[in-house]
Parts: structure tokens; sequence; C-alpha cells
């Protein structure tokens, strides 16, 4: 069992314990029951996901005697140095928010712009 | 300008980070010493209680969510890939989305100074339903949880980010059980992020909708509940302490092993005890609630209790990694030893709060006041000076001043304690939280005299740094690639690294690949 398999499994065992004893103790307090209960959801799910995942992943870096041949950064692929596309993201996504609040026509405005910055971003990260 | 407005290197992003957090520490500092200026005397008339609300609101509320939790983050963007070996991030474009939604969320916050009615002023918990009140008050609260709404979503993005790095991107013969402890810190970090997170943006969210679009989520008049709010906010804030601290556990780790010239000693016990840190902080959110009659305080007080004990193994394995090492008192190593003693009284001081019977008492003092203090600026804080002076030479290529930082230590260790400890005192005497004054009664005003001096003195060590970081940038003197014999990736590489990180990546055979060498 990979390493971040065990790590999502025993993750998952401990939110379930974690509700569990909390059920048994203050189930009449519904607010922290559901809480824990999502939390430990998620935890299985992901915990679920780790186990599949598992089978496609076959890392060089697990390997504690991998030659250096394959020096990292060559079948990584290439990394983008910059792009326009996230910080136009993080400001259409404020005034999408203050708009929200404050404006509708801004909201709307803004919106469309972040589905287009978005959209442009993706197909800008297919490329590079 | 443009070139750091679309840098999507993760060298570049650690470094917007960094500088952004440290500006928002400047302003956060000035305004702990308004606060501290305004309680120097009894019955000061400095502030009144409506700016005074909104100073320590902007205070917490920056330290908190702006400098010391975002500047774990942004470190880790930084030393992540370098301390596995890889080229970057898994996601470059995210990262960056990430980091400029966390300073537009920032600036949004303190853009609320300019609002009709000033700046939030509900405390950095905007306990509903003190913070829907939308009577007298302009947009200020609004944007507080608009800005902050922003830096939770951008937290979690980057987490994802870090956690796909970590699992994912490692370079041949790096494998987990041999990743630096900072590294494994940051995992346990951004699972627990990842856990603790999306309810409060869940909750910010439904206040805003309370305040905006007609919702009564908090408001008994409608069938709401104001404890529904504090079970959501508890339910990320706990964690949150832990996302805080557990990064600079990991700095104090590496710095310690370095200037101890031996390898992290129980390196297994070191993350196992992180995750159960991570785990057990997030089944202890209501022991901030014991005194609302609302919650089961056995479970929350038995479960913060445990915390100790993960807790204490990382003490032990501190001192082990310093016992019989040749310790090296460097600035940085000078800073984590300050950090063991401070947050060893935070520590200490929680696990008595833990304590339902003694948390009815000091609840809403300055006990509490007092306690968080010496875990996030005892602890965080000074581990977050020390990691300023162990990696500057890597990130800008020039060293700080050794003796300059020691004098930073100095007064900063000096004056913290002068500071934070008479609040102990206070507390026990009874002052109240969150109050703009207090009357001449019992030792009250000598303990604020002191605390107030303390912070006088706090304030002249953090300018001596801020002169330390330009002179030193002046100078201009190259550093070598391992300054210090540092034992992981990113010493063998040169400072600062190139745009992917290694030109050559150097055989990893063990924990230590620079000292095997
Ligand atoms: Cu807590």
């Amino acid at each position: 069992m990979k390493t971040f398999v065990g790590l999502f499994a025993a993750s998952a065992l401990f939110g379930i314990a974690l509700a569990v004893a909390y059920w048994f103790v203050a189930h009449e307090e519904a607010t922290g029951a559901a809480l824990l209960g999502c939390m430990a959801a998620a935890l299985v799910f992901t915990a679920g996901y780790a186990v599949v995942a598992e089978r496609s992943a076959d890392l060089d870096g697990d390997d504690p005697n991998e030659p250096l041949e394959r020096v990292a950064g060559e079948e990584l692929g290439i990394f983008t140095t910059r792009s326009a596309w996230p910080i136009l993201v993080a400001s259409c996504s404020l005034l999408t928010l203050a708009g929200t609040l404050w404006s509708p026509a801004l909201a709307v405005a803004a919106g469309i712009a972040l589905i287009l910055c978005c959209w442009r971003l993706g197909a800008e990260s297919a490329r590079v | 300008m443009i070139e750091w407005l679309t840098a999507t290197n993760h060298k570049k992003i650690g470094i917007l980070y960094i500088v952004s957090t440290l500006a928002f520490f400047v302003v956060a500092s000035l305004l702990a010493g308004l606060i501290r200026a305004q309680l120097a005397r009894p019955e000061n008339t400095l502030l009144d209680a409506h700016q005074y609300n909104q100073v320590f609101t902007l205070h917490g509320t920056a330290m908190i969510f702006l400098v010391i939790a975002p500047f774990g983050i942004g470190l880790a963007n930084y030393l992540v890939p370098l301390q596995i070996g890889a080229p970057d991030m898994a996601f470059p474009r995210l990262n960056a989305i990430g980091v400029w939604l966390f300073i537009l969320g920032g600036l949004t916050v303190f853009a609320g100074l300019a609002a009709y009615g000033g700046a939030a002023a509900a405390g950095w918990t905007a306990y509903a339903p003190l913070s829907e009140l939308t009577e007298g008050t302009g947009a200020g609260q609004d944007l507080w949880f608009v800005g902050l709404l922003l830096v939770s979503v951008s937290t979690i993005l980057t987490s994802i980010n870090l956690l796909v790095t970590i699992f994912l991107f490692r370079a041949p013969g790096m494998t987990m059980w041999r990743i630096p402890i900072f590294t494994w810190e940051i995992a346990a970090t951004a699972v627990l992020v990842l856990m603790a997170f999306p309810p409060l943006a869940a909750v910010f969210a439904m206040v805003l909708i309370d305040r905006h679009l007609g919702g009564h989520f908090f408001d008994p008049a409608y069938g709401g509940n104001p404890i529904l709010y504090q079970h959501l906010f508890w339910f990320f804030g706990h964690p949150e302490v832990y996302v805080m601290i557990l990064p600079y556990f990991g700095i104090v780790t590496e710095i310690v092993a370095t200037f101890s010239r031996k390898p992290v000693f129980g390196y297994v016990g070191m993350v196992l005890s992180a995750f159960a840190i991570a785990g057990l902080s997030l089944g202890v959110w209501a022991h901030h609630m014991f005194t609302t009659g609302a919650v089961s305080n056995p479970f929350f007080a038995a479960v913060s209790f445990l915390i100790a004990i993960p807790t204490g193994v990382k003490f032990v394995n501190w001192i082990g990694t310093m016992w019989k090492g040749s310790i090296e008192l460097s600035t940085a190593m000078l800073f984590c030893i300050g950090f063991m003693l401070n947050f060893l009284i935070g520590g200490i001081t929680g696990v008595m709060i833990a304590s339902p019977p003694i948390d009815y008492a000091a609840h809403d003092t300055y006990f509490i006041v007092q306690h968080f203090h010496y875990t996030i600026g005892g602890g965080s804080m000074f581990a977050l000076f020390g990691a300023l002076f162990f990696w500057f030479p890597k990130i800008f290529g020039v060293r700080l001043d050794e003796r300059m930082g020691k004098w930073t230590f100095a007064l900063l260790f000096a004056g913290f304690n002068a500071t934070f400890l008479p609040m102990a005192f206070m507390g026990l005497e009874g002052m109240a939280r969150r109050v703009y004054t207090y009357p001449p009664i019992g030792h009250l005003a000598l303990l604020n005299g002191i605390a107030s001096f303390g912070a006088l003195v706090m304030g002249v060590g953090t300018a001596l740094f801020f002169i330390n970081v330009v002179a030193a940038v002046r100078r201009r003197v190259p550093v070598p690639p391992n300054p210090w014999d540092g034992y992981s990736l990113e010493w063998l590489t040169a400072s600062p690294p190139p745009e992917f990180n290694f030109h050559e990546l150097p055989p990893i055979r063990s924990r230590i690949p620079a000292w095997d060498r």
C-alpha cells in the first residue's frame, strides 16, 4: 500500500471513530453530529478515491533506489511561467461577489467576465 | 510590475505571499500599538469605544487571516517544490489565482476603513447576530465578510495544489518517508484546511445572505439560531489555530536539526504527531463554547486534553534533536528556542482552560488573550522570524546581519514576555477582553503599564528587523548555495534557485541528501 493511501485510510477511520464517539456522548446536539458526520463521509470518499487512484500511480518518487537518468522536469512536462488570466479570475471573483451584494448589474457583468476568464485560462493551460 | 502580476512560478508566488503578509504584519502591528497606547492608562480617551472595536477587530483579523496562516502557506509555496525536487507546483495557474484572491481579499477587509460607519467592528470571530446588525453601520462589516470569503477560497485552492504536489511531484528517490518534516507538516495542514475551511466559507456566505438577501439563519426572532454560527465558525476556528502552528512546527524542526548538526530525532514520530494533532483538532471546536451551556463539555474537554500528547511528542523530539548535538546559536536557532519557551507557556495555559471549571472563570478575560498570544505570537511569530533569518539567503540571495538579528531576538523576546505575561494576571483580576478602557482598581494600571511598555520594546525590535532587511538588500553580498550547512534538497541549488529549481538533480538516497555528499 502506498503511503498516501494509508494516510487517507487512517484519516477516514479516525473520522468515523470521532463521529461515532460524538454520537454516543452528545447526539442530542445535532449541529456537531451533522458536521462530524459530513467530515467522516468526506474522508471515506477521499480514502475510497485514493484506493482506486493507487492502481494507476506509478511514481519515480516512490522507488527508494530510482536511478536519476530520468530527471524530474522532463517527464513532468513544461511549466508555464506567466499567465494574465489568474489575476483576472481573482479580480472578477471579487467584483461578482460585491455585485451580488450591492449591484445586480455589476454581478451579471463580472460573472460573465469571470466565466470568460476561466474559459480562456483553461484553453491556455491545455496548450502549455 | 507586469512580470509580477502575471507570474505563475511557485517561487515568485511564494515571494508575493511573503511580501504581502509582511506588509499586513506591519499594519497589524501598528494597530496593536494603538491598542496598547489606549490601554496604557486606566480611563484613557485616546480612542473611543467604536474606534477601539475597529482597531482590535482589524488587528486580530489581519494577524490570523492575513499574516500567520498565509505566511506558512506562502513559505510552503516557495519551499515545498524545492524540498521534494520538483520544478514547480502541480497547478501553477491555480497557485496564481490563490495568491491574488488572498491579496485582493486582504485589501477588501481594510477597504472597510473608508466605508461609512468605519471598518468591521465585531471582533475576529464576527459572532452573529452582532455581525448582522445593519443599523448605524455601513459596508465595513460586509467588506470584511467578502474579503475573508475570498481568502478562505484561496486557502482551499492552495491546499489542494500543495497536496497534489507533495503526493505526485517528488523527484526520483524522494520517497514519502524521506521528505523533510516541514513538507510533512504542510501536508497535514493542507488536509486540515480541506476539512475546516468549507464550513467557514459556508458560514460567511450565510451571514451575507442574512444581511443582504433576507435570510434569517442566525436570527432567533424568525426561528434562526445564533449557536449555529458559533458551531460553524469554531469548527473552522479551532483547526485554524493548527493551520497557524503546524507549518511553524515544521520550520522549527528544520532549523533545530540544521543548527544541532544532527538529523531530526524521531522523524516518524514527528510525522505521526502532526497528523494526530490535525485529526484531534477537528474534535475540539466547542471548547470555545463551554459557557454557552449548549454543548457537551466533558467530550470537548477530554479531546482537548488529548492534543497535549502529540504536542509533547514534538517537544521531546526537538530536545532529542538538540541532545548532544553541536549547537550553533544563530539568530534562527535563537528564535526557535524562544519559540519553544513561549509555546510551552501557551500550551500549558491551554491545557488549563481546556478544563471547563477553569474556563468558566477565565472565559472572555485577559487570561485567554494571554494564552493565545503565547501560542500565535510567542510561538508562530517567533518561528516566522526564525524562518525569515534561515531562508532569507535562499530566497533573496543575500544574508541578514546576524548581530542585528540577535538584537531583534532579544528585544522581541523580552518585549513579548513583558507584554503578555502581565495579561495572565489582568485576567485573574477579572479584566474583560475587548473593552476599550478599564477602571483603576487592583493592579490593573500597573500591569497594563508594563504590557504597553513591552509592546514598545517589541516595536523597536520589529523596526530593527526591517532595517536589517533594507541594509541586506542594499549590500547585495551574494551567498553560496548552502550558507548554513543545511541537509535538505533546497540547499543543493543556487541562492536564489534557477527558474525550474535544479539544473541537475542530486541523488537522493536518504533523508539528508545534502549531508550525504
Ligand atoms: Cu480551540
